[in-house]
């Protein structure tokens, strides 16, 4: 049977971002994938190298809208690693929990594209509501609903009162009822599972050699979360990594969605035990030496390279987002999928090609 | 300050992945780093059970450096991405961009190498 290729994207409607596809396609079967990306690279990491330290913050806060906060942070501890700062107790706690926030946002962000992908708005929409709550509490928190800005090398920029902690655990008992109510819609709607079950099967032996990365790895069974290595606070936390073992694009929804109702017990548990305390110490002197960071995002891990020769700039700053590791896991999905599958499948890597090509 | 960084050479690289994907450890990434004196640092990073093993080659820029990608089938995107932001002439990629995964023809080449600058007065030549 004769071959033909199809190109998917850069812009399709199911692609918040300009990803493309070469499909090589016999009939309706894929049987290869070749990627094309390179239309957002802005040359960030360059340009980290002409800044100060300090205000490489502001720029790795700006790879990413979803997960701002998270560069931030594993941008800082890697710095504070290179200098010996020690954290205040207090800072380490308010960072998981606008981590956690974050996680929420952006799961929930993601559910709602994900039910927007297979034609379900109003599903969507509920998904959206219920994360304005979240995206109010960054305003009230920090001033603005999505680059929040609230990490600075030594701690955290701001503070939260024990007033608004307490409103904080008050929202985010009502997102769990709210998303309680939507659930079963995902977990067992008919035409939600006939979409999702079964389809972009990966193994995972392939997600490992593949290097998947966040729900994409634990969506196949790899119980592999930074989260366990204990930064920031979470060491002092109880949590157990959410894992389901089918592969396939329900597996990963099924991750996303238990991952927000985690969030919501480590914010909880973060503001029933958060110490007094300051949230910085100030940071004297300039980095000096390599150092690799990482963080549990919310699409998965992000490594930072850092090397500082003592002076007020680095001399490399180099970031490895999850979704630059989950596309070769992508590229290996596709061949054997129907083409009417793949919009979906995309949107199960939760690609961020703003991160990717930074 | 990297846990577990062991610097090898070229000639080991293949060798090196060979054995990291026989004990069973996962590709994360690789990291190019211009040292400023015509070499180029490369950091292959690996990770098991959230431990970390990494090996550094330093080459001459414009170097000519093996793909682990027939190995790692994930290395393919930053081996592009080095090729193109460094110049390292990385072969047998498993999917070959030929400089062109980021970057346009109108781009600079090897953007990510430190510039070297010269300014020059009348009268100086």
């Amino acid at each position: 049977m004769p071959k033909t290729i199809i190109p998917f994207g850069p812009q399709h409607p199911v692609l918040p971002e300009p990803l493309h596809l070469k499909l090589v396609m016999q009939d309706e079967t894929i049987v290869e994938a070749i990627p094309a990306i390179g239309y957002v690279h802005r040359g960030l990491e360059k340009l980290t190298e002409t800044k100060e330290f300090t205000q490489n913050v502001y720029i790795v806060e700006r790879i990413c809208g979803i997960c701002s906060f998270m560069h931030a942070l594993t941008y800082c501890q890697g710095i504070e690693s290179l200098m010996g700062v020690e954290v205040p107790p207090r800072a380490r706690f308010l960072r998981v929990i606008w981590a956690e926030l974050h996680r929420i946002h952006s799961h929930l962000l993601w559910l709602g594209l994900l039910a927007d992908a297979f034609g379900f708005e109003s599903l969507f929409m509920q998904c959206w509501r219920n994360r304005e709550k979240v995206m109010d509490i960054m305003e009230e928190t920090c001033g603005s609903r999505v680059i929040i800005s609230g990490n600075t090398i030594g701690g955290t920029r701001r503070d939260i009162s024990s007033e608004m902690l307490v409103k904080i655990s008050s929202v985010a008992d009502e997102i769990r009822d709210d998303l309680k109510r939507v659930e079963p819609v995902f977990f067992n709607d008919y035409t939600v599972k006939h979409r999702l079950v079964g389809v972009g099967v990966l193994e995972r032996e392939k997600a490992y050699v593949l290097g998947a990365a966040g729900p994409m790895a634990r969506g196949s069974g790899i119980r592999q979360d930074l989260r366990m290595t204990g930064y920031a606070a979470y060491g002092e936390l109880d949590f157990e990594p959410i894992v389901e073992t089918d592969g396939d694009c329900y597996a990963r929804t099924m991750v996303r969605l238990k991952e927000v109702y985690q969030s919501i017990e480590l914010i909880k548990q973060a503001a029933s035990i958060i110490p007094e305390g300051e949230i910085s110490v100030p940071v004297k002197g300039f980095p000096k030496g390599e150092v690799v960071s990482r963080v549990e995002q919310p699409r998965g891990e992000v490594l930072y390279y850092m090397r500082g020769n003592g002076t007020k700039n680095l001399d490399r700053l180099r970031v490895r987002t999850p979704t630059f590791a989950n596309i070769p896991a992508l590229l290996q999905m596709l061949p054997g999928s129907q083409l009417a599958d793949v919009p979906v499948l995309i949107l199960t890597i939760d690609p961020c090609i703003s991160c990717t090509e930074r | 300050m990297i846990e577990n960084l062991t610097d090898i050479s070229v000639e080991q690289l293949l060798t090196e992945a060979h054995n990291m994907l026989f004990d069973d450890y996962r590709f994360i990434t690789a990291t190019c780093v211009d040292n400023g004196d015509e070499t180029l640092d490369v950091i292959y990073h690996f990770d098991k059970d959230l431990e970390m093993k990494n090996f550094k080659i330093r080459v001459q820029k414009g170097a000519e450096v093996p793909s682990i990608s027939k190995i790692y089938f994930c290395a393919l995107l930053v081996e592009n991405e080095m090729k193109e932001l460094f110049g390292i002439n990385i072969t047998n990629i498993a999917i070959d961009y030929g400089g062109h995964m980021l970057l346009s023809d109108d781009d600079l080449e090897s953007p990510m190498l430190r510039q070297q600058i010269t300014i020059e007065r009348k009268g100086d030549k």
